[in-house]
């Protein structure tokens, strides 16, 4: 009986999962770095990006002053299109859209705030937002632009 | 009165249907002589153009074109674009609508297709990226924007593009990208910028010119723009975010070059080639 229970939650479990795949469904964010990740961004991030990553309304368009909302993170924007450097030197570093005439960056930067493993782990956590084909995608642009090299921490 | 009202108003219905379709006809009109295009090479110091699905090609200082031969299937097709590297002399790419994306390394004499791996050959616009020789740019009608980074071999679907069908399309590298450059594209009704890493469409700055044909920027200094419309030539400063029309002698273009020295060369509406040597001012045939 106890074997027939096990075979049966395992093929549920199976069924669930293939059917998540198949459906192009983010994966789960419940590992302790992506616990990490989400934590972070929900201090840091999700006040301009929104709790689900959904971004500021009208996010295409520059205002007057030529500043752009904050894109959403979802496989509606455009954050699975940048490589893993990309990603983690704009949260460091901040952007600055060269239209943007205020004195403000366009994204601030984050490096002084937040740990390098907080960085990469908030990254990680993004990409449960995307789809598996934006997942390859983000991946592919990766391959030859990593995170960062730190110390202690293993390369991706 | 009642209807001396309404056949005026008729009358003036029917005057404005006129006006709407006879402004349709030229705007198709002007699209259809947009098929001309002009393109400088800078290694080979040399113009190519394209004009009635043919490729034709000449030095700067030259006074003859001289045609290229082209693949056979392009005279089942429309030639739309045509693009060189910036640091290879050997590599031609052209492409069009039932074209898709070829390339030749001899000057034509042969052509290789690079479209199996494009989901069709519809391409109504090509770029070589400025600085990345084998990086290319085709817009697919209906369906996106696609990138390949070993010269035609792969491509990716990068964008969807705007909603506005792009004409041409030209990469810029200048700067404050966050990937290495710019895409300027042309629709008929204005010209738009995205990052290439394509993190969307921005319109440039307002131009009320009607239609609109061509893009080119100078090579030394990419922030200073040019744009041939409708109503004339424009210049941005800025890499687009302002326009201010160039007071000129009223030559009418539809296609734009830059060469290497920011000598602007320019094609009209019968594909007659001019240049212009004091920032689009004043237009003279080279050959004159």
């Amino acid at each position: 009986m106890r074997k027939h229970c096990f075979f049966t939650a395992s093929w549920l479990t199976l069924m669930v999962v293939g059917h998540a795949m198949a459906e192009d469904r983010p994966f789960s964010s419940d590992t302790p770095q992506l616990e990490d990740g989400k934590r972070v961004y929900r201090q840091y991030c999700a006040s301009c990006h929104g709790t689900q990553g959904e971004g500021m309304p009208n996010w295409e368009e520059q205002n007057a002053l030529g500043e752009l909302p904050a894109p959403p993170h979802g496989p509606e924007g455009h954050t699975w299109k940048h490589s893993d450097a990309m990603l983690y030197r704009i949260i460091a570093e901040g952007w600055r859209d060269p239209w943007n005439k205020t004195d403000r960056l366009t994204m601030p930067a984050y490096q002084e705030v937040l740990a390098p493993s907080e960085i990469r782990d908030v990254v990680n956590y993004l990409k449960i937002l995307w789809t598996q084909e934006q997942r390859r995608h983000q991946a592919d642009e990766s391959i030859e632009n990593p995170f960062p090299i730190q110390t202690g921490i293993p390369p991706e | 009165m009642h209807m001396i009202v309404s056949r005026f108003l008729r009358v003036f219905l029917l005057t404005g249907l006129a006006a709407v379709s006879f402004g349709s006809a030229i705007t198709a009109l002007a699209t259809e002589e947009g098929l001309l295009a002009l393109q400088y090479d800078v290694t080979g110091k040399r113009l190519f153009k394209i004009e009635a699905n043919q490729l034709f090609q000449r030095a700067d200082e030259g006074m003859t074109w001289n045609a290229i031969p082209l693949p056979e299937d392009v005279n089942e097709g429309q030639l739309r674009a045509v693009s060189v590297p910036s640091t290879d002399p050997q590599a031609l790419y052209i492409a069009g609508p039932s074209i898709g994306v070829q390339r030749s390394t001899d000057n034509g004499e042969t052509w290789q297709e690079l479209s199996a791996n494009l989901p069709s050959r519809e391409v109504t616009a090509l770029a070589v990226h400025r600085r990345q020789n084998e990086t290319l740019y085709a817009v697919i009608e209906e369906d996106g924007i696609y990138q390949s980074e070993d010269a035609g071999t792969t491509w990716k679907k990068m964008d969807s593009g705007p909603s506005q069908k792009i004409n041409r399309l030209v990469h810029s590298d200048m700067e404050g990208s966050m990937q290495t450059g710019w895409l300027y594209g042309v629709s008929d009704d204005a010209v738009r910028l995205s990052m290439d890493c394509f993190c969307g469409w921005r319109p440039t700055g307002a131009l009320d010119a009607g239609s609109v044909y061509d893009v080119a920027y100078s090579l030394g200094n990419p922030k200073r723009v040019y744009v041939v419309t409708q109503q004339g030539l424009w210049r941005s400063e800025t890499g687009g975010q302002e326009w201010q029309q160039v007071a000129g002698d009223g030559t009418e273009l539809v296609a734009l070059t830059l060469s290497a020295k920011d000598t602007l060369y320019g094609l009209n509406q019968k594909g007659e080639l001019l240049h212009s040597e004091d920032e689009g001012q004043s237009w003279t045939y080279p050959d004159a």
